[in-house]
């Protein structure tokens, strides 16, 4: 008789979880890896960055228009709006001090999943016959007769076992926020009142 | 699969042909161009292509990245960014 304990017992539940534990370690390390030398990326791409553009808007002297007459004749005054841009002076700023920040992930989920599937099925069939045949002849000095009889008999046993087994890891990668021990730390030194340090962090 | 912002970083220096061949190989991925920088570009990709991009020769590394609104300049970037999407998408009239 098959026996699902055992067949259950002998799936290697320990070296699935370890060799998928592992794995994900494993991939964990170098996704870490990738996002630390992506803070090294961002925190030495510097742009030029313009803190400020002032609009200034002023009235523009009065302007007609040519060819441009009101029914008497009178040409058409318009007015207008004069615009005076200042850029302010830019300065170098890193991708970091911006606001673009790397993506940390982290496997948040992990599952295995095992489907066996046991058959066991057993035939057995018998078949009997008998038989019995009598034959008889009379005649006027003698009578004969005969007898006989067969017995068959047939057993066959059919006995069939099979196991079949599937197995399927998922797991899950999310963004996480970024660890604080691997983000700098920014300094903000105002020079003209050097006692005030803001620190801030991503 | 999803859309997400990477930082693609250049490998070598910076030229306008190798810019520009990375700018190829992101768009013909099916992704779009942020920013531009002279050490790399931010663009938005398809999960699925990013092994695509980081194959390309001229790519040293390809990573996620995200826009923090608390950045000194996080909001204008999103901006920029935002503007530049606009002129790559193209809506089809119905």
């Amino acid at each position: 008789m098959p026996n699902v304990g055992a067949e259950l017992a002998s799936v290697p539940f320990g070296k699935m979880i370890y060799d998928m534990a592992s794995a994900i370690a494993r991939s964990q390390v170098a996704l870490d890896k990738a996002s630390i030398q992506l803070v090294k990326v961002l925190a030495t791409t510097t742009f030029d960055y313009v803190p400020d553009v002032t609009e200034i808007l002023q009235p523009a002297p009065p302007k007609t228009i040519p060819g441009v007459q009101d029914s008497q004749g009178n040409p058409i005054m318009i007015t207008g709006v004069q615009v005076n841009t200042m850029v302010g002076d830019s300065f170098p700023l890193t991708l970091l001090q911006a606001g673009v920040n790397p993506t940390f992930y982290a496997f948040t989920n992990s599952t295995i999943e095992v489907k066996m599937s046991i058959t066991s099925t057993q035939e057995s069939s018998n078949t009997l016959s008998v038989g019995v045949s009598v034959t008889a002849s009379a005649d006027f000095l003698f009578a004969s007769g005969s007898v006989s009889s067969h017995v068959n008999f047939t057993s066959s046993n059919k006995f069939s076992y099979s196991v079949t087994g599937s197995s399927s890891m998922s797991t899950t990668l999310a963004p996480v926020p970024p660890p604080k021990n691997m983000m700098p730390r920014f300094f903000l030194v105002n020079a003209m009142d050097p006692a005030k340090i803001t620190i801030s962090q991503s | 699969m999803a859309m997400q912002m990477y930082m693609v970083a250049f490998n070598g220096e910076f030229s306008q042909p190798l810019s520009r061949n990375v700018q190829h190989r992101v768009r013909e991925c099916g992704g779009y161009i942020l920013m531009v920088m002279k050490t790399g570009l931010i663009v938005a990709l398809d999960d699925s292509k990013v092994n695509a991009v980081q194959s390309h020769p001229d790519v040293r590394l390809v990573g996620g990245v995200t826009l923090s609104p608390t950045g000194y300049a996080g909001e204008r970037l999103r901006k920029i960014f935002a503007e530049n999407l606009s002129k790559q998408i193209q809506i089809k009239a119905e």
